[in-house]
């Protein structure tokens, strides 16, 4: 299965002078999970219910598997594709499983009632989303997490081969950002398109294998490694960011660190300062990289001392880097560093 | 069945049942002469083998039972009209009268008295007044393009609703004060004293479709408090949803009103009731504002004839017993389930 668009456009007004965005070109098929990545206003939201026919294109089209989706019965379409809202705004007063239970409805005729195997599929998916526990729950009383959580369940319960979601993870803490992502990337990886809208650079780059950039009209959509990029990032978001590597003990994770504005005169130029960066290194083999990242702020730095010590037949090297940078500059270099895996980082700012 | 389901169980569907029966048999005993279940059930023996009808007999088939059978039919569907709407809207105030179907119904009425119509032509004009209120009010609500936000359609509602009202007054203050002005006034405060197998003949089939559908669609009823885009995300036809519901609704509320004037409160009452009683699954709450409404309807009609040798006005006697107890019901609940 392949979900397309084509020269998508879309204005709000009537003679489409101003276009919202336009030429939009995207294909996800599947296992892939897409990310549709763009600042506050840019249309994210709007496209996605483009793509679902809730609103009508100016320009192009969106298809599955070749058939225009506007013109699908919605019986059919909404059997294929299924959609999360953001978890935002009053939610009736039902139980959990009664909201999940409603996903079943493109599968129960005008005037039946949910059988057993409705039921069945309902508790299946609670089980399989760890949320069995809130059944009995009112939508009401259960946490954002929760109620995100809820509102997957409910697509989910239609058995769809495409989920599209709606921001799924903004509006939520650490830990139920990365519930909800990995979810996506089980999904996917069992072979359901995915496709998620997001202003979290580090959530395309961590996630998604393709990404489409929403910004000022115009879109770019390709793999992700080649589409998010750092001057990707400065003309979407106007941030300059630096997109490094996060280690952990089994992986290795790519991510995002907004540095400053960069849209021009309007950017407060934060005043440079002298600092002192130390570093502690334990493990030899980060040396090639440490020195790569330190390569790249050579036009800022005054003096660098390496100094290797020995003690109970272990190397640890210890690096002292003064610096006359911007404050915003050493910060971003102390996180890169700290993201790194056994080493220790501290700067000493000039008063 | 699963735990899941949270059911109403099976002995409170029973009494939810059962209990309509038994008040109705009660309210058959009571009255100006009392009789025994007995000669009750003697009477209705007699009435459907056919005899002549004398006595107990008399006053059971021609009097008690039609009356008994509108206030059934006027309770479970005023109920259900509310709970429709209640839905619809997303808005606990909501009653039968949201969409102007009421006050329509109440001006139709009004006219037909001060022409000096018989009561089939009072309850047709009724009939006719409370559909074209709904209708002017959908018409209202709908713009250029056609497409109406459910919010426009309450505003609109309301107008039109208060437009009607004052047309009342209108008709009120011309109606001659000897005859016609009392008829009007004691009309609009609701009473079943005019019940008869005739004027039921012509409302019930009204009242009986119309909660029928939305009988068959409890559970697609739970669709409805959802925003535009999760419906449609749901594979439902939101729109039809809504104007099925609203058409049903509206007929039942102008079939009810026309017969037996303007009840308040049973529409408003009954289903939040039912949902601090029975959670928010239309698939329970449904059948439930049925047979509440229904059985609510009959000791508020059996009050409403046996307190006193007048009459009371049944929209008097709605709020005196609701009122209390709804409040009493919310306290306990928390009010959680509005």
């Amino acid at each position: 299965m392949t979900i397309e668009v084509k020269n998508g456009s879309f204005a709000y007004d009537k003679n489409g002078d101003k276009m919202l965005f336009s030429g939009v070109e995207f294909s996800a098929s599947n296992g892939d999970l897409v990310a549709v990545l763009g600042p506050n206003g840019a249309g994210k939201t709007t496209l996605l219910r483009c793509i679902m026919g809730m609103l009508k294109w100016r320009e192009g089209g969106s298809f599955i598997d070749g058939e225009r989706i506007d013109k699908m019965p919605p019986r059919t379409l909404w059997r294929k594709l299924a959609y999360v809202p953001q978890a935002r705004g009053v939610s009736p007063n039902s139980t959990v499983f009664d909201m999940v239970l409603l996903g079943r409805n493109s599968r129960i005729g005008a005037f039946s009632q949910p059988k057993k195997e409705d039921i069945k599929c309902t508790e299946e998916i609670l089980q399989q989303l760890k949320i069995s526990h809130l059944s009995q729950k009112s939508c009401r009383q259960i946490s954002g997490g929760e109620l995100q959580m809820t509102l997957i369940a409910r697509a989910l319960a239609s058995q769809p081969e495409i989920l599209i979601l709606d921001e799924p993870e903004s509006n939520l803490d650490f830990r139920n950002q990365l519930i909800v992502l990995d979810i996506l990337s089980k999904l996917a990886g069992s072979g359901m398109i995915c496709i998620f809208n997001t202003h979290y650079p580090e959530h395309a780059l961590g996630r998604a294998n393709r990404s489409l950039i929403l910004s000022q009209g115009g879109s770019v959509f390709g793999n992700t490694a080649e589409t998010v990029t750092e001057s990707a990032i400065s003309k979407a978001f106007g941030v300059r960011a630096v997109i490094t590597e996060a280690e952990t003990k089994s992986n290795t994770f790519r991510t995002v660190i907004p540095i400053e504005l960069s849209d021009g005169s309007e950017n407060i130029q934060s005043a440079s300062s002298i600092a002192v960066v130390s570093i502690i290194v334990k493990d030899r083999s980060q040396a090639e990289k440490i020195n790569k990242i330190l390569h790249k702020y050579s036009r800022y730095t005054i003096g660098r001392m390496g100094l290797p010590y020995r003690k109970g037949g272990k190397e640890t090297s210890i690096i002292n880097l003064s610096l006359d940078a911007p404050d915003s500059e050493v910060a971003t270099l102390v996180s890169q560093l700290s993201l790194l895996g056994g080493v220790s980082v501290k700067a000493t700012y000039a008063q | 069945m699963s735990k899941n389901r949270r059911k109403i169980g099976v002995l409170a569907a029973l009494v939810l049942v059962v209990l309509p029966v038994i008040i109705s048999i009660a309210a058959l005993c009571i009255g100006r002469i009392s009789y025994s279940p007995a000669q009750i059930l003697s009477a209705l023996r007699n009435g459907i083998a056919g005899k002549e009808l004398k006595g107990a007999a008399l006053v059971v088939w021609n009097i008690r039972l039609p009356r008994i059978l509108l206030a059934l039919l006027c309770g479970a569907g005023l109920s259900v009209a509310g709970l429709a709407f209640q839905s619809l809207f997303s808005n606990p105030l909501a009653t039968p009268d949201t969409l102007g179907v009421a006050s329509g119904t109440s001006f139709g009425a009004a006219v037909a008295m001060l022409l000096g119509f018989g009561m089939i032509g009072i309850q047709l004009t009724a009939f006719a007044g409370g559909i074209s209120a709904v209708v002017l009010t959908w018409l209202a609500a709908s713009g250029k393009g056609g497409r109406s936000g459910l919010s426009s359609v309450v505003l609109a509602g309301i107008m039109i609703g208060s437009l009607f009202s004052a047309l009342v007054s209108l008709v009120k203050f011309v109606a001659d004060t000897e005859t016609q002005l009392p008829a009007i006034t004691y009309w609009l405060m609701g009473s079943l004293s005019g019940a008869g197998y005739k004027s039921l003949a012509l409302g019930a089939p009204v009242i009986i479709i119309g909660i029928a559908v939305l009988f068959a669609l409890r559970w697609k009823l739970n669709i409805l408090p959802l925003s535009q885009d999760e419906a449609v995300s749901l594979g439902a036809n939101i729109r039809l949803l809504r104007v099925v519901t609203i058409v049903c609704a509206t007929a039942v509320t102008a079939s009810c009103v026309s017969m037996c004037g303007q009840v308040g409160w049973v529409g408003l009452l009954i289903p939040h009731i039912c949902r601090m009683a029975f959670g928010s699954d239309h698939r329970n709450i449904l059948p439930a504002s049925i047979c509440i409404g229904a059985a609510f309807m009959v000791v508020v009609d059996t009050l409403a004839r046996s307190i006193s040798a007048a009459q009371i006005p049944i929209s008097v006697l709605t709020a005196i017993i609701g009122a209390p107890f709804f409040i009493l019901l919310m306290r306990r609940s928390g009010g959680e389930s509005l």
